[in-house]
Parts: C-alpha cells; structure tokens; sequence
C-alpha cells in the first residue's frame, strides 16, 4: 500500500506478460549485439562470404542497417492507418454532418427519405425529400450491450480463472484452458447463427417471459419487463440476447489473459498469506487480485473492445431495430457496426451519397466510443496501479 | 482487334445485322482476324428464335465465338434463375460464361454503375434520381417475380385454409395495433375460418432489400391514409417497434425465422414458395384492388402483369403494386437487369445475347426455367420493350 521504487514498477506480472515478452523478442532477437561479428547469412548467396564481410556490410539490404529502417517503417505502419482511416472516414461524413447537424446526437430517426422522388437541396447537401438520421438509438444498443457483456463477463471470467488456477488438478485444467482458447476463436458468424435459431428462441420461449411479467413496474427494474399491458417479450431478437451472446464472446479473452496473470503471482506471496492464517478466499482477495487487478482491467477493456465493435453477431440476433429505440432488455437493438455492414449495400445505391455519409459519420462516433473506453481504461488501470500491493503494477 | 471492336461498337444495330447476315461481312471479319460473329448459324441450330419477333431476337442473339465473361451480380432473389440460365447459355454457346452472384439488388446496381459487374440483377427499377446520376444505365424487365404474405399459425379450421388478408390488416399488424391472431378485424375477413389465440409477431428483412420495397409499397397503397402517410416505401424502412416482431436476412432467413416464430408474419418472394411451404408456411390470399382475393399462382400473377402491359413505359421502370386486374395478384414485380456502357464490344455482343435469350419464350422465358422459381413470362408487349432496351446496349 506504500508509495513504490520505481525500480520495482516493471516487475509487475502485467508488465511482464503484456511488455516484457515484446521486449524480451526483440532484444533477444538477430538484432543483438552477437551478430554484429559474424558473417551475414542473409541471402548473400556465396558472394562475399569468404572475402570481405566489410563490403557486405555496406549493401543496402544489410542486416544491421535494414533492422532499424524496417523498426521505423513497422512503428509509422499503424500511425499512418489511423490518420487515413480518420481522414477518409470525415471527407466521406462531411455533408452527412453538415446535413444532421447536432440533432444527429438526440434524434431516433434512420428514414432515407423517399428515393423514388426528387432530389433536393439543402445548405449545399443534396438529399432526398423526408431523410432524416439519428444516432441515439444506435449508441444506447452499443453502449448497453456491451455494458450487459462487461457486467457478467469479468466477474465470470475471474472466477474461472481463479478455478483453473486455483483449484483444477493440471490435466482438467489444461482443458479447460484449450477450450477457452477455442471458445475465443470460434467465429462470430457462427455464435450468430446459433443464437438466432437456438439460444434466443430458447431464452424467450423459457426465460424472458417469466422475469418479465414478475418484474415490479419500478424505474430500473421497468428495464426488465415486457412490452405492453401483456409482457410481450419478442422472438429472443433483443438486447439480452445480443449481451449474452457478447458475453460468452468476450469471456475467454479475460479468462484467459486472467489466468496467464494468474499463473505469475509468486507462489510464496500467497503461501505467505496463508501462512498468516488467512483462508483460501482472503489470500485471493488481498494478495492474489490485488497482484493481477490493472492487468484483469486491461484485459477487461480488450474485452469491451470487441463487444462495442462486435458486428455479424448482432446484425443477426439483434432484431435490426431501425429508427426507435429498446423499451427494454427484451426489446430489439441495433449497434454502430450492425448498421453499417447491414445499411452499407442500400446507401451505396443512394445516388445523393447521403447515406453512406451517414455511414461514415456513425463510424466516427464509433471510432470516438472506443477511444473513449480506451482512455478510461488507461486511467483505470494507473488508478488500480496506484493502489494495488507493490508489484502489482503494469501496462 | 480493339480498333476492330471500337468499329463495330459504333455501328448501329440494324447496320450490324445487315454485316452479319452476309456471308461476305461474315468472312470479312473472320478474315480480319478479329471477333468473329456467327449469330445466324447459332441462333438457327438451336431454333430459339420466334417467328413473331425472330428479326429481333435473331439480330441480338449474336453469340460471341471468342470466349467471354460475363459478370452478374445483384438481387438474390433473381440469383437462382441466373444461375440455371448461365448453365443453360455455357451448354448451348461454351464461349459464353455467365458468372452470376449475390450480393442484393443494391450491390447490382452499385457494381454496375462503377462497372465492376456487366449485369445487376435487381428487384427494384432505377430511380430518377439513380438515372440523373448514372444517365448510361438501363433497367431492362426480365421476367415477373412476385411476393408471398406467409404466416405460421397452427391449428387454422378447416385445415389447408389460406387466410384471407388485406392491406389495411397487413399494415395494422406491421403496426402493433393488430396484436393477435384471433382479431375480429381479421376474423371478419375469414368467415367460417377458426383462427386461435396466438400473438402476431411481424418479420421484417433487417438489411436493405428490394422486397421491403415491395411490400411497403403494398401496404402504402393499400393502406394510403394510414401506413402511406407514416411510411415511405423503400428499401430501408424504420419499421414500427413493434414488441414481438423480429427481423431476418434475405428470403431464406425469413422462411427460418418465421417456421421458428409460431404466430409469425412474412413477406417472402415467391420464388421462395416451395421452401417456405415445405418449412410448415402457409401463404395468404391477398385482396387486390377490385376487392378479390388472390393466391400468387402463375395465373394470377400473370394476370396482374398483363394490366400493366400497355402502362410500362418505354423505360421499362414501374411499379406494378395493387394494380386493376380484377384477378391478379396484388403483389407483382419486374425483375430487371441493370445494364451500363460494356467495357468493349465483345462484352456488349454477349450481354445482349444473353438478355435476348432471356426474354424469349423459348429460351430463358420458358416455364421450364421460370417455373422452378415460380415467376411468370413477360407480356408480348413487355418483351419488345426490353428487346429495344436490349438493343442500345454498348460499349
């Protein structure tokens, strides 16, 4: 709980899986300092092996030489996507945000107006008559799906990460670990299909309608009912759908991430708090949790990364909800990136071009919610670092 | 060869049909080593050709002797029919590959307006507004298609009735103002009918789709002073958030989502007809607009489209939606290719050779064809608006 050396910050386990092991490649690679007296064996073909390691030095696909110019390139690579990316993306939305304006952020409409009539003129924008788009809907579906996601997830992701740890005997534990790790690359096409014939139909069909007709008529809890005088509570295309799925999505990236962390808290720091008398759960919570927490928060953002860009997935289960918002966690929704990749192939027929600038206008807010939560998650993982044990620290 | 097809791209029709039907103008090309046109000797051996419009047929249906792609993108509901066309067209002329593909009537017209498809199949025609932007493009009536009202409502007495539905009760349960089965709205419409207790859970494409045009306009011309005012037909609609109704991508995912959804309704094309039956869909009568009520058969819809024959303008682009057949369907569409300049004469050639055979009676048109996806041959009328179509095809 004391204030840290700094010679002790980058012994933290986070630290060491998410940094050290980048580190660890690069330094321990060709690149260091053995190479430097040897001859090259890069492709010189036979030439200038025998007589002069000198000359071969001075080509211009020398080793040495060529590390540091391909480091450079490497590091300018994802800088100069973005910038494109953001460019691209506002040259594109310019007169989709000229044309929406600010009531953009407050309205619920997605109406491309009337395509069969004439096209009109507006503050330079050309449109057709009665388009109108509003971004509040689409927001609410990203943020409160992936909220749902985030809520079950990292604590379930935890826990499984502690039991595999913990308590597994090692074969039922690497089993389990494989399965996390194909759990994680199972495609979200196929977590969509199956959620759109089998887990939502399921969910309404057995789970939804008693929860929703039980839930008292109070704020929050009103979230959890059905629509209407009767309960209605749909065909399982709805936000719980949708953030269940999301979640069984995003779980195996933190319980995974939270085992490897797990895996190097030193042994003998939670020997030590057993020794002290503490049970199994109170080691875990002041020593082992503590050592792991601005990793698991790192992992966690990763997590919700993926949930607010998630896209297949919910275009296929998430009811395609158009110009309203969700009444309730029973509701239909749609996210940011289920619009675009569902909407793209109608705008791109619009011959005012105003709907695939809205597109790209979406995309920008899309783009700004997961910078958002990205800068969050750094504060969070400095503030959990400032609290945690001493090494307890990283990323 | 490219100053040899820049020759003959700039020639009229009529002129080439004259060059081709000569020997000598045959030889000549042959000679001059470039494409090689052997219209007539093809055309003739597979006797494709009607003696009504055989000037015209046999003047488009020049089969190109050197190989060519041909590229056809769009619409997924005319996608199946492509696809037994361009197998028939490669058995008949092997210089002729037809490469049909999906992708939605939106993706057709985009890939041939940027010129990356050589024919978009697509549901809708081209707007003004598409037409004012891309004035090179052509919407070229192929067949007629038309779409099921589908619904899953176990248990209706007598067994193996359809439903008789109308526009207004269509529109109301789009609406959520008709909630149930059992209404007395729908009730008065099925005298005699028992229909049990079971809620309306509406479905909707959730992407961007040439039948959402088509049934919006339905309900809005049906249903002018209610739906009509509120909702624009397109083919993006801010459908009613209606609690129950669930959204689905393309004609297949409507027939699963519906046969999973009992109390479901749909609208499906009815080249859909046979998946959609064979899933436990029954399909309704629908009442057009003498009042009758209608079932899509071929004759129906035929009927429908004949009212229309004289109507269709030159350009081929209207809406055939609650027409004046006093027996037709209500629910009846064009199926159009959309066509562009060709990137060279070669490819020019064979698009018109393949829409010519298309549309004639005895080649594409022909119920051993069109009859697998239920559609319906064009009208006599309607053929020779598309063969003139057809006939300004260029590079």
């Amino acid at each position: 709980m004391t204030v840290t050396p700094t010679s002790e910050r980058s012994r933290g386990p986070a630290s060491s899986l998410m940094v050290g092991n980048a580190v660890g490649s690069s330094s321990g690679g060709p690149g260091s300092g053995d190479v430097q007296g040897s001859p090259d064996g890069w492709g010189s073909g036979g030439a200038g092996w025998e007589g002069s390691p000198p000359a071969s030095r001075q080509r211009w696909w020398n080793f040495e030489q060529m590390l540091p110019r391909g480091l450079t390139v490497a590091v300018w690579i994802p800088l100069v996507a973005i910038v494109l990316l953001v460019v691209v993306l506002v040259v594109k939305a310019v007169p989709a945000i000229r044309f929406n304006g600010l009531h953009f952020f407050t309205s619920d409409a997605w109406d491309t107006g009337a395509s069969y009539g004439s096209v009109v003129t507006t503050g330079g924008v050309r449109h057709f008559v009665g388009a109108s788009y509003g971004v509040l809907p689409l927001v609410v579906g990203t943020l409160v799906s992936s909220a749902i996601a985030i809520a079950l997830a990292v604590p379930i992701g935890i826990a499984t990460a502690l039991v595999i740890v913990e308590k597994l005997p090692m074969r039922v534990s690497s089993g389990v670990g494989f399965c996390l790790e194909v759990l994680a690359g199972v495609p979200s096409a196929v977590y969509g299909i199956w959620g759109v014939l089998t887990f939502g139909p399921w969910l309404a069909h057995h789970i939804d309608g008693p929860i929703a007709r039980n839930m008292p008529d109070v704020p929050v809890l009103r979230w959890f009912r059905g629509a209407g005088p009767h309960d209605v509570v749909g065909q399982g295309q709805d936000l719980l759908t949708g953030g269940l799925i999301l979640t069984i999505m995003i779980l195996p990236i933190i319980a995974a991430t939270t085992r490897d962390l797990l895996r190097q808290v030193p042994r003998a720091t939670v020997e030590g708090a057993t020794a002290l008398g503490m049970t199994d759960a109170e080691a875990v919570n002041t020593v082992t949790l503590r050592w792991v927490r601005s990793g698991v928060i790192g992992a966690s953002m990763l997590g919700l990364g993926r949930a607010l860009g998630e896209t297949i997935m919910v275009a296929m289960v998430g009811g395609a909800l158009l110009g309203s918002s969700p009444h309730s966690i029973f509701g239909a929704f749609n996210t940011i990136a289920a619009v675009i990749v569902t909407q793209l192939e109608g705008a791109l027929s619009d011959p005012t071009g105003l709907e695939v600038g809205t597109l790209a206008e979406i995309a920008l807010v899309l783009l700004v919610i997961s910078l958002a939560a990205n800068v969050i998650a750094r504060w969070l993982v400095q503030r959990g670092a400032g609290t945690a044990l001493p090494v307890g620290r990283g990323i | 060869m490219s100053t040899r097809q820049l020759t003959l791209s700039s020639d009229t029709t009529r002129r080439r049909k004259s060059r081709l039907l000569g020997p000598a103008g045959v030889l000549s090309v042959l000679a001059a080593g470039a494409i090689t046109l052997t219209a007539c000797s093809s055309s003739s051996s597979s006797s494709t050709t009607p003696t009504t419009a055989a000037v015209k047929l046999s003047s488009l249906e020049n089969w190109p002797t050197i190989p060519v792609s041909v590229t056809e993108s769009g619409s997924t509901l005319l996608q199946p029919l492509f696809t037994s066309w361009a197998n028939a067209i490669h058995t008949s002329w092997p210089t002729v590959t037809v490469q049909p593909g999906g992708g939605g009537s939106g993706q057709g017209f985009t890939n041939v307006a940027s010129g990356i498809s050589n024919i978009g199949g697509s549901d809708p025609y081209l707007s003004a507004a598409q037409l004012a932007q891309y004035p090179a493009l052509q919407n070229i009536p192929l067949a007629i298609s038309a779409q099921q009202v589908n619904y899953n409502v176990p248990n209706i007495t007598p067994a193996g009735t359809h439903l008789k539905l109308n526009g207004k009760v269509l529109s109301a349960m789009y609406q959520g103002t008709i909630t149930n089965w059992n209404d007395s709205q729908i009730a008065a419409l099925n005298p005699g009918v028992h229909i049990p207790s079971l809620a309306i859970a509406p479905i909707h494409r959730g992407e961007t789709s040439g039948d959402t045009f088509l049934f919006t306009s339905f309900l809005a011309a049906a249903d002018p002073s209610g739906w009509g005012t509120k909702y624009p037909p397109n083919t993006t609609e801010s459908w009613p958030n209606v609690p129950g109704s669930a959204a689905a991508t393309g004609n297949g995912g409507m027939v699963t989502t519906c046969a999973a959804t009992p109390g479901c309704v749909a609208y499906i094309g009815v080249s859909y007809l046979g998946q959609a039956t064979t899933a436990g869909l029954a399909y309704a009568e629908l009442q057009n607009k003498s009042g009758n009520y209608e079932l899509p058969s071929a004759t129906a819809i035929s009927a429908e489209a004949a009212g229309f024959a004289n109507s269709t303008p030159s350009s081929g682009a209207i809406s055939m939606i609650y027409g004046p057949a006093t027996d037709g369907y209500p629910i009846v569409n064009y199926e159009y290719a959309i066509v562009g300049k060709q990137p060279d004469a070669a490819h020019a050639q064979a698009v018109k050779a393949v829409l010519a055979w298309a549309i004639d009676p005895k080649g594409g048109n022909a119920s051993k064809y069109l009859g697998q996806v239920n559609f319906v041959p064009l009208p006599t009328q309607v053929e020779q608006i598309s063969l003139k179509l057809i006939a300004k095809i260029a590079s």
